[in-house]
């Protein structure tokens, strides 16, 4: 009997020091992140361009390379997996097709981030050369919105999958058609999941670094259009710290990497709330 | 002969989120009996038998005040009192839920998980605890060829026998049923009140129930509960054929509940 | 009428083409992949592909067993260190962690899962080699070792939530079966909830090898990138993923280099595929019937 008291308190203590190793573990990577990255941190780190081989200046390149990287990746995946997610809860019942699309999705999502980067090397880079400009921002951008794709795919039909059965048939039972009871019912009502999941998408591809390291080029010059090569975040990390150029800006780009990570984060949930609090669902 | 009581009530209340569903419960119950307790939906008959092995502990809104005491059972303390072992008091009250509750493990597993852990280690030991609760709920011949598959397996009125004879193998003094029969069917509710019948020689027996003419037939003595109170209690044989206050008399007839 | 029923037969149609999408993009990576890939087989026996021990590209040798043997002990370690961790922790967060923990906890896990993988690499670069290197006494810390506890921090999160959302699906009643027989809260978790939920624990645990296995950037940078078959956790090693990273760049396209990089990739891709339908196998049937 003492001794199943004493194991009971025992493996309490071991669960309690296992949560505790979490949030050590987030403290120390994000808390170091913090702490040799902020001395980087200026306005003119944000909007100079890098000099003497990032000894000097900013990071102004790979933020634009970025930003231009994620938004081509959105703007492929959001019309094609909203698009699909349509199609999957509204136009077709479960069968054959659709779960093979869902197969396809789960795998997708599955595939090594650096297979995607052998393909996105040999689809865009190559095959497709003359119309993406080989290893460009528009490659980049498409490699990861086919990443991401699974993502946005997901989150959507979840969203529309909340809406009941029941206001569907109201706005039928009006009269609508089916494209006006989407455009009404359906797509307005699974609004917030849907940005909530294509922030999930942003987050993820902005993050990204093997889906794209062999189509960017690291001259930090600003890409005059997306056919051109640039860098981003991402792959400016990588080649500061595997190359040994400079700690110091590398973490001050890995800073500036989370705090834009954790500004996503911190709207989904801001975002939740607020449609949680103005749609009664 | 006289019979002890087996558990005394004195004062019990309970609070659950802020409201009372039990107010001021006292009664005796009478060793080696069977023990009904009666009353509409909603009434506290599940609360109050819980109560009896400090299974409301488990819920977190819960707030209880009076006293529990069982003969011979943690030397006649308070159940409530703040140094008890609950595990020990657990073991010497068992308790039979109201859908039957099997683990997924085999029906062997089942019946061996209360002595193992108490502690009992050795197999020849086990197969023998085994083998006598099985026995002891009516259940050996129907599953001693298939001790090692699925309890999950079994039909609903066998699944209920297991959990009795899961119940029986760590050997309690006292025994609550909480609607045991309400998921099974006619058959395998009769088998459960029979084996009732037996247990009573042995155990002391509480069961709640919804269904008045399974109190009148298995039940020794029968408390009636109405909104958290107790109203009356007796004999089964005055509650049914001459009760003392109105309410229950009118669930008795049937006229509300 | 006729006109609204045509524009949506239209509208239902594009949107069949948007959901092919995903059957499309992953038909096309494993076409290209092997298009590119199989060539290797023209000049390189696949034995001696699997099992070759030299990878010198001037040479025309291609033996990938080194980096398969780096990338399994570098997955293994990390398992070996999330596996307790990260099941524990789901434990806690589903049996015994009260509100104001949970609401802790959870928020950290979700954050530890959205950090880039490459700021787990630089931080592991910087912190934790330097610390296997003094603590074991080694030349370097740039070792499989490294790797292995980089990687374990970033799949415990699949690890936990995935545990986790088993163990909250145990139904309540075995739960209380087990307290009313006078059993610790302990005794119940170990012997009825954790064995009940034990399908999709390993589910968890698959999927979190499989990230473990296609992880790149982390890897990296810490591991070590020497050719040689590691013999152990402390030595430095290569995994399949790096090596495609950092030989990509020198490879002239069409070359046997470049096809047999490309040959690399496919290994992790069958494994990881493979491992992402077993475990939604073993998710769609939660609660195991027998313990």
């Amino acid at each position: 009997m003492i001794q199943a008291n004493t194991s009971d308190k025992i493996a309490k203590a071991w669960l309690w020091l296992s949560a505790v190793f979490i949030i050590i573990a987030l403290l120390s990577v994000l808390g170091y992140v913090f702490i040799r990255g902020a001395d980087s941190l200026s306005l003119s780190f944000f909007l100079d361009m890098p000099k003497n081989n990032w000894r000097e200046g900013g990071i102004l390149p790979a933020i634009i390379g970025s930003l231009i990287v994620v938004s081509i990746a959105l703007l492929f995946a959001t019309p094609t997996g909203v698009g699909a997610a349509i199609y999957l809860t509204e136009f077709t019942r479960e069968g054959r097709l659709t779960r093979l699309i869902r197969i396809a999705a789960d795998s997708l999502n599955a595939v090594p981030s650096i297979v995607f980067g052998l393909f996105g090397l040999a689809l865009f880079v190559f095959y497709l050369k003359d119309f993406t400009g080989g290893p460009s921002l528009l490659s980049a951008g498409l490699t990861l919105g086919f990443m991401i794709l699974p993502t946005v795919i997901r989150t959507s039909e979840v969203a529309m999958r909340t809406i009941p059965f029941s206001e569907k048939m109201e706005s039928y039972g009006l009269g609508a058609s089916k494209l006006q009871t989407i455009r009404n019912i359906v797509l307005p009502g699974s609004l917030p999941g849907i940005i909530t999941g294509l922030i999930l998408g942003m987050g993820r591809a902005i993050g990204e670094t093997a889906p794209i390291i062999f189509m960017v080029a690291l001259n930090p010059v600003i890409p005059k259009s997306i056919f051109g090569s640039g860098n981003t975040l991402t792959t400016q990390l990588y080649y500061l710290a595997m190359e040994g150029i400079s700690m110091d800006v590398a973490f001050g780009t890995a800073l500036t990497l989370i705090v834009i990570i954790l500004i996503l984060n911190y709207s989904t949930r801001a975002l939740n709330k607020y449609f949680s609090r103005n749609l009664r669902r | 002969m006289e019979y002890k009581n087996k558990i005394m009530v004195r004062g019990l209340n309970l609070w659950y989120s802020g409201k009372q569903a039990l107010k001021d419960v006292c009664v005796d119950i009478q060793e080696k009996r069977v023990t009904a307790i009666i009353g509409p939906s909603g009434c506290g008959k599940s609360t109050f038998v819980r109560c009896l092995n400090r299974m409301n502990d488990l819920v977190e809104a819960v707030r209880i005040t009076g006293e529990v005491f069982l003969d011979g059972i943690l030397d006649g303390k308070n159940i409530y009192d703040p140094d008890v072992n609950v595990v020990e008091l657990r073991r010497r009250v068992g308790m039979l839920f109201q859908s039957p509750n099997p683990f997924p493990m085999s029906v062997y597993d089942n019946v061996a998980y209360g002595p193992r852990i108490h502690g009992e280690k050795d197999k020849e030991e086990l197969d023998e605890i085994v083998e006598w609760s099985l026995k002891s709920a009516a259940l050996w011949d129907e599953v001693k060829d298939r001790l090692n598959k699925s309890a999950l397996d079994l039909s609903g009125g066998q699944q209920q026998r297991l959990c009795i004879a899961r119940t029986l193998a760590v050997k309690p003094e006292v025994v609550l049923f909480d609607e045991p029969c309400s998921a099974l069917d006619p058959i395998a509710t009769g088998k459960i009140e029979d084996l009732i019948h037996e247990l009573k020689k042995q155990y002391t027996i509480v069961i709640v129930t919804h269904n008045m003419q399974q109190a009148a037939r298995v039940a020794d003595y029968t408390g009636y509960f109405l909104l958290g109170e107790m109203i009356e209690f007796g004999k089964t044989k005055q509650i049914f054929e001459n009760p003392k206050e109105k309410s229950t008399e009118d669930y008795i007839t049937g006229r509300f509940g | 009428m006729h006109k609204t029923i045509d524009l949506e037969n239209i509208i239902k149609n594009i949107l069949l083409l948007f959901s092919i999408t995903a059957i499309l993009i992953l038909s096309l990576i494993v076409i290209f992949l092997f298009n590119e890939g199989l060539p290797t087989f023209q000049h390189v026996g696949v034995l001696d592909f699997l099992m070759g021990d030299k990878w010198i590209p001037a040479e025309n040798l291609y033996g990938a067993f080194p980096f398969i043997i780096s990338t399994l002990l570098v997955t293994l370690g990390a398992l070996l260190i999330a596996v307790p961790l990260g099941i524990s922790c789901a434990i806690f967060l589903a049996e015994i962690a009260p509100g104001w923990a949970r609401e802790l906890v959870r928020p950290a896990i979700e954050l530890l899962a959205g950090i880039p993988s490459i700021i787990y690499g630089v931080f592991a670069l910087v912190v934790i080699v330097d610390l296997i290197k003094i603590s074991f006494n080694l030349a370097t810390g740039e070792t499989i070792i490294a790797g292995s506890i980089i990687l374990a921090v970033m799949i415990l999160p699949i690890v936990i939530s995935i545990s986790q959302d088993s163990i909250d699906a145990v139904p309540r009643t075995y739960r209380e079966g087990s307290y009313a027989m006078g059993a610790t809260d302990w005794q119940t978790i170990s012997r009825v909830v954790v064995p009940a939920a034990r399908r999709g624990i390993i589910a968890g645990v698959i999927l979190g090898c499989g990230r473990a296995i296609g992880e790149t950037m982390a890897v990296v940078l810490v591991i070590g990138n020497v050719e040689k078959l590691p013999l152990s956790l402390l030595d430095s090693g290569e995994a399949l993923t790096s090596a495609i990273l950092l030989e990509m760049g020198e490879a002239v396209i069409g070359s046997l280099h470049y096809n047999a990089l490309f040959c690399l990739g496919i290994i992790p891709f069958i494994i990881v595929l493979f491992l992402s339908i077993i475990s939604s196998r073993l998710v769609s049937k939660r609660v195991s019937r027998f313990g």
